[in-house]
């Protein structure tokens, strides 16, 4: 599921042309939803270097998006910086904090390191909302339209920005996943020992995870304070982290098309239902139980599969297998689903057991 | 004043515990992290003002049905979506109960609404005076329920041939087989029991705040720090676990700032697991190679 | 008393036996000996349910078991010391034994069994509010053994009972194993690498080689049944 193959070119090429001609035919509210897929594309993307490629997972991912937005917008209002520069400092400033996060992070794995990430994600907003003189309180924080070079961005212009920024962030990521880095990630992801045990450092490549992740955040919490153009820290809750989450499961762990697929995913369907805020909790809910029972890989890899099926590269039966066969392999090597009668615990390496 | 304090702080902590309980004995049991905890109690407490508003059903007996139809969701739960997924990796599982948390959440905003609502109890509710600290006596109610259910568990964990196997499956499941333990049905065991705690923890969390579907949010984050500070595997730890963080944001409440106290609580969790990446009563995890 | 006939077993993919018959005749000792991944423990595995063979049947005392799961086999009278002992780390000696007689119905005749089985190995009886996991590798090999005994096995399955054990303790280990045997009457299939080991005290023979992972069987001289 990692490579890239020439085949996502079928998808992507059509995505990019709709996309592109798009907000010329609608309203200034469906490009600010197309801006908004963009955003969530990107932080994805970011979301999806962690969880996806190392294996760590995160629920406070929308504290570094409040981190760049925050840090973005009140350079741009303090300081008039550039909103460019604020972006850029933006992505910055929310690698450090990732990268001051990742350490105590190196010791915890599973529940430990999801308590910490979900303890970051409470800590950031509870701070906001008590640091008035950067979340203006309980007025909130109003940011001004991003302009570039002195023009002022319109909505169509600023998604144009946008998309641009999340293209290259897309082939950024695609070309470092692609390096010994992604291998790196996915070593560790698949097995800690033995990744170590090929030289590969876990220091360093778990930082480097939590930094990468948190600067794709940071950028795209930078990108949605201008356009949003007002933030309050309780946008930056819990759920928006779980929100995180869900969409790249659903849209495919592991993968940049997955990322794109879950951004579209997540802002499109809470759009549709509107004020059905209950059926859309359930859906969600749902469409996540189906993809880990049913869908490995998530929409994305389905998507590919269904793809190779037209082209005629598998046949029916092999969608059949991978579709039916219930999935959990998420982050793990198909050969360790044999085990299923092998002792669960207990047995180690060597036998020898800890205590 | 620090008195005061205190006495919140171990009833608030007594529903971290209680949560975080439930939390650890699926863990312990089935390798599963379940985000929806904090939801069952939620249900059970809707389903308990259901039971008493339109059904004029007698408090406890409410209760009662609240805590069955609880234990019931919860082994269902682990039927439809845990169990057929039984190779699956950790992240998957915890993703899996994250998606029952969003299910549950979604179906009691549609049936019971958004709008909040006041919780009727029988029980007395006045404060009253201790030599000078001032106690809520719902305050007195949680400690002493959650001091009852952690000595039934007690008794039910060392005493009880079921309770002895649940503990030996949680060890090594294989073995457990081999002595003739039906290790399904300590799952479906460790399940039922967990909803049922979670549950208390909703009904006896209700007369103190409103019922929403966001009731148990803060409990579940809580409770979740509990169950890892106290090494999310030891059921002692979990209870030291949710007492402390109780106690902890209280105070920090008091004497540092009251906006920042679950700040304050997780800083110190994470202070403390970057020392004991394993919480304070964890064993080393094994690694599985 | 037990009866495997083309037994095929495997593990997703690869196959761990292919077609092993072997017989164990009530009351005695069976030693199945051969060389690391031949297929003793999976013989054994495959006996108790643990994992269920391809083809082939299992019968004791001519009923198929091959469908039938791990925790009712124990009911029928099979019990399994699995390789590496395997005992409840966290739960107490006495906890352990306990979980042995987990699925009898004849619960008053327990207290009884709990002090036969720690004649047999008296330093359990001292340590029977420890830990399981504090005991020495040993230590741990006697639990595992009595704990299977609390279930009042006909046929008991011995996976490597002197792996990672010292010398001086595998023989005491040893020379109750065959205690068992005549005193309780429980027929034994005892895994073992060390082959002299386990021939000193077994009345039938039986390989396991990697070529066919079948089993050869045959009946030991007499002079083999000495022990020590």
């Amino acid at each position: 599921m990692t490579a890239f193959r020439l085949h996502h070119l079928l998808w992507l090429v059509p995505l990019l042309v709709v996309l592109v001609f798009l907000p010329s035919f609608t309203t200034t509210f469906i490009t600010y939803l197309l801006s908004l897929i963009c955003i969530y594309v990107i932080v994805a993307l970011g979301i999806n270097i962690l969880t996806g490629y190392t294996g760590q997972m995160s629920v406070g991912h929308a504290g570094f998006l409040a981190i760049g937005a925050y840090t973005s917008a009140r350079l741009i209002t303090d300081l008039g910086a550039p909103f460019w520069v604020g972006m850029l400092v933006a992505g910055l400033a929310s690698g450090i904090v990732g990268f001051l996060l990742g350490i105590p992070a190196l010791r915890l794995s599973g529940a430990y390191l999801s308590t910490a990430t979900l303890g970051f994600g409470l800590a950031v907003e509870q701070i906001l909302q008590n640091m008035d003189s950067v979340s203006g309180g309980r007025a909130g924080l109003s940011v001004p339209k991003p302009s570039l070079a002195g023009f002022v961005l319109d909505d169509r212009s600023y998604f144009y920005f946008v998309l641009a920024v999340t293209i290259v962030m897309s082939l950024l990521a695609l070309s470092i996943l692609r390096s010994s880095v992604g291998r790196a990630f996915i070593a560790l992801r698949d097995s800690e020992i033995a990744a170590q045990a090929m030289g590969i450092s876990l220091a360093r490549y778990k930082t480097l995870a939590f930094t990468m992740s948190a600067f794709y955040t940071g950028i795209a919490g930078a990108l949605f304070a201008s356009l949003v153009r007002f933030l309050a820290p309780e946008n930056f809750n819990m759920w928006l982290s779980i929100d995180f989450l869900t969409m790249i499961v659903i849209g495919g762990l592991a993968s940049v098309l997955g990322s794109v697929i879950g951004g579209i995913f997540m802002v499109t369907v809470p759009y549709v239902l509107g004020e059905l805020q209950d059926l859309s909790f359930i859906l969600m809910g749902a469409a996540l139980l189906v993809v880990l029972l049913f869908m490995p890989g998530g929409i994305s890899a389905f998507l590919s599969r269904l793809l190779d099926l037209v082209t005629g590269r598998t046949t029916a039966k092999d969608i059949e297998q991978h579709v039916a066969k219930p999935m959990g392999q998420l982050g793990r090597l198909p050969e360790q689903s044999q085990s299923a009668n092998a002792p669960a615990s207990g047995t180690d390496l060597l036998g020898v057991k800890e205590s | 004043m620090i008195a005061q304090q205190m006495v919140s702080g171990l009833a608030a902590g007594s529903l971290y515990a209680l949560t975080a309980l439930g939390l650890v004995l699926i863990f312990k049991n089935t390798d599963v992290v379940n985000f929806a905890q904090g939801d069952f109690g939620m249900v059970a407490a809707f389903v308990a003002l259901m039971a008493i508003s339109q059904f004029k059903v007698p408090f406890v007996l409410a209760t009662l049905v609240a805590i069955v139809t609880t234990a019931i969701l919860a082994v269902v739960v682990d039927r439809l979506t845990i169990r057929p997924m039984k190779n699956a990796s950790m992240l998957s599982l915890m993703i899996a109960t994250l998606g029952v948390y969003m299910i549950l959440h979604g179906v009691a905003g549609a049936i019971w609404g958004r709008d909040t609502k006041a919780f009727p109890s029988p029980l007395p509710s006045d404060p009253v005076s201790v030599n000078g600290v001032v106690i809520g006596q719902g305050h007195l109610w949680i400690l002493a329920f959650g001091f009852i259910i952690s000595a039934v568990l007690f008794v039910f964990f060392r005493y009880t041939t079921a309770g002895l196997a649940m503990r030996a499956t949680a060890e090594d499941r294989m073995a457990a087989r081999l002595m003739g333990v039906n290790v399904s049905r300590i799952f479906a065991l460790t399940w039922g029991v967990s909803g049922a705690l979670a549950a208390v923890a909703g009904i006896l969390l209700a007369p103190l705040v409103y019922l929403s579907p966001n009731m148990m949010s803060d409990v579940l984050v809580k409770a979740y720090a509990a169950a890892v500070l106290g090494g999310f595997g030891s059921l002692p730890g979990a209870i030291v676990g949710g007492l402390f963080i109780g106690v902890a944001e209280n105070l920090a409440g008091e004497f540092i700032s009251t906006e920042l106290r679950t700040t304050f609580a997780f800083v110190l969790i994470v202070v403390v697991l970057a020392v004991r990446p394993t919480g304070v009563f964890g064993r080393r995890i094994q690694a599985k190679v | 008393m037990l009866k495997l006939s083309d037994v095929e077993t495997s593990y997703g993919k690869i196959k761990a036996l292919k077609g092993v018959s072997m017989e164990v005749p009530e009351r005695s000792i069976v030693a199945l000996l051969g060389a690391n991944g031949a297929g003793k423990t999976t013989v054994l595995r495959t006996i108790s349910g643990v994992v269920h063979p391809l083809n082939g049947t299992i019968e004791l005392w001519g009923k198929r078991i091959d469908r039938v799961p791990a925790e009712r086999i124990v009911g029928m009278g099979v019990a399994h010391v699995p390789e590496g002992r395997h005992v409840f780390a966290g739960l107490s000696v006495l906890e352990n034994l306990k979980m042995g007689a987990y699925g009898r119905k004849d619960k008053s005749n327990i207290k009884g069994d709990l002090d036969r089985v720690t004649d047999y190995f008296p330093i359990l009886g001292k340590r029977r509010s420890q830990p399981a996991g504090t005991l020495s590798g040993g230590e741990q090999q006697m639990l595992a053994i009595s704990r299977a005994l609390m279930a009042r096995p006909k046929l008991l399955l011995l996976d490597e009972p002197s792996l990672g054990i010292a010398p001086k303790v595998i023989t005491e280990i040893f020379s109750i194993i065959r205690t068992i045997n005549v005193e309780e009457k429980t027929t034994i299939l005892l895994v073992e690498q060390n082959a002299f080991l386990a021939l000193a005290i077994a009345h039938y023979g039986a390989t396991c080689s990697k070529l066919e992972t079948s089993c050869f069987q045959a009946q030991l001289r007499s002079s083999s049944r000495v022990t020590r």
